[in-house]
């Protein structure tokens, strides 16, 4: 576990010559897209009077498509830069933090372990990922990356329109016990707004399996557990796991999601905000944002010692 | 005329809704006390591999090994209430757990394979009927509200349902294994 004034000290020793050199990139990208955006607002103001003359929709589909085009260049003119960027920085912070885990920036969690999560059950029409992080920590074998998993719908005018399933971290950890069914944690809505209603409602829920009601009251506040068996369940989530849970879901802030399936358990954690990505408009050198990647990153190896995944004491060594 | 016959039928759906989670409650209670019996029994099979890892090893816990065998021997003749079950795997939660402290003292012992696997295999055990008992008391208060409960409870008192209790571990069973008295044995 390294603290906040050792990753200073490394940043000082071993990340601010990297930075360097890409703060001196960055700013040749930032040039690359000032010209570009200066070039593609002369085109695209000469392609909206042209529109106009033409009609008042096809103005409309051209200063739409206009934006779509300047955010592609955009992309690709970045590309290079946050390449760069996550080979020399992000994967030295994963190594700081622990030099048994290996980094693949464009790598993800694989959707079959996504779906075979069972956390999510729409149609995945869409899934992206990066960031990927593999390794073992202790006695668990450990991946995590971001994942942004959407799917599409048609409205009645043909348009296609994303949603979200999920967007964020997704951890998948190997469990320290042996079980043979699924059972699934989620934010818990209905009980909280509804109370008996809630409860009531919950369990009617066909698609998700038994409704599994447990002792813990802070945790039966924050989850509602659902499960193809009653006892496995509970032998999955002691009471000190269920403590546990609690604990890691007030440190994230956030609707975090779990399940244990195929022996493994799988941790979803949503964020709005892209993670590991590089800043473009402002400058790379300052600690502030360095911190913020190493808190990310910390947060998702933690959930090891957060949900005593080290400890051995069963079958399962 | 058909405001009235809607009306009954509307009541006598009510009631067979009733009466089957009435049922559904009490088998429920009944499924999970026969997998905390199976749980049980998985620990009573492991009571004479354990007795002869340790008991060359462990002279001074004798007294206690004896009556680890005991309780399975009583435990397994079979003809025992359902009180009279749980009262046993009381006692023997007691005794395991006071010879799994007493192994400490026994370095040989805690660096043996077999012993350690053992363990392994017993923590899991004792995880899994921890997971049955806490199922049961799950169906038990499930059981017990849909009894009590208005308008549940009308039905179940006409159905002749009795309350059911939960697990619970006596006061005597919750003071702390003195590990000097083990030695004394």
């Amino acid at each position: 576990m390294k603290n906040l004034e050792e990753l200073k000290a490394y940043y000082d020793r071993a990340l601010l010559p990297e930075l360097n050199v890409l703060e001196t990139e960055r700013k040749k990208v930032l040039e690359k897209i000032f010209m570009a955006t200066l070039v593609m607002v002369a085109v695209w103001a000469v392609f909206i009077i042209l529109a106009l003359k033409l009609s008042d929709q096809f103005a409309v589909f051209a200063a739409i498509s206009g934006l779509v085009v300047w955010y592609a260049v955009f992309a690709f003119l970045t590309r290079g830069y946050v390449s760069n960027f996550k080979t020399g920085v992000i994967d030295k912070i994963v190594k700081f933090i622990d030099d048994k885990l290996v980094y693949s920036k464009f790598g993800k969690v694989s959707q079959e372990l996504f779906s075979m999560s069972r956390i999510y059950n729409q149609r995945i029409d869409i899934y992206r990922g990066d960031d990927y992080v593999s390794g073992m920590l202790g006695r668990t074998r450990v991946e995590f990356s971001e994942i942004h998993v959407l799917y599409e719908t048609r409205d009645s005018k043909g348009r296609r329109h994303e949603h979200t399933v999920f967007k964020g971290l997704f951890f998948v950890g190997d469990f320290n016990k042996r079980f043979k069914g699924n059972t699934v944690v989620l934010p818990d809505t209905a009980e909280k707004l509804l109370g008996h209603v809630g409860t009531f409602l919950q369990s009617k829920n066909p698609a998700r399996g038994q409704l599994v009601k447990l002792e813990d009251p802070d945790f039966e506040k924050l989850f509602v557990v659902y499960g193809n068996d009653q006892i496995e369940a509970r032998y999955i989530l002691s009471t000190s796991l269920m403590k546990r849970i609690v604990d890691f879901q007030k440190k994230t802030g956030r609707r975090i999601s779990l399940s244990f399936v195929g022996s493994r358990v799988f941790v979803a954690v949503p964020y709005r905000r892209d993670l590991f990505e590089p800043r473009v408009f402002r400058t790379v050198l300052n600690f502030a944002p360095i911190q913020e990647y190493y808190e990310d990153l910390q947060l998702a190896v933690d959930i090891v010692d957060d949900l005593n995944l080290n400890t051995r004491i069963w079958t399962k060594k | 005329m058909i405001m009235a016959l809607i009306v009954l039928v509307v009541i006598v759906l009510f009631v067979v809704f009733m009466y089957n989670s009435l049922i559904n409650r009490k088998n429920q209670v009944q499924n999970v006390f026969a997998s905390v019996d199976a749980m049980l029994k998985k620990r009573y099979d492991m009571i004479p591999n354990l007795v002869s890892t340790v008991q060359t090893y462990m002279q001074h816990e004798r007294g206690t090994l004896t009556e680890i065998t005991e309780i399975r021997a009583k435990a397994l003749s079979g003809t025992l209430s359902d009180d009279e079950k749980v009262d046993l795997d009381n006692k023997l939660s007691k005794a395991l757990g006071g010879i799994m402290v007493a192994v400490e003292n026994y370095p040989d012992l805690k660096a043996n394979q077999n012993f350690l696997q053992l363990q392994g295999s017993l923590n899991e055990v004792e995880e899994q009927i921890s997971a049955a008992r806490r199922a049961y008391n799950a169906a038990v208060t499930d059981y017990n509200n849909a009894i009590e409960m208005f308008p549940t409870n009308v039905l179940a008192s006409m159905m002749s349902y009795k309350r059911k209790n939960v697990f619970e571990i006596t006061e005597a069973e919750r003071q702390n294994v003195n590990v000097k008295d083990l030695f004394n044995a």
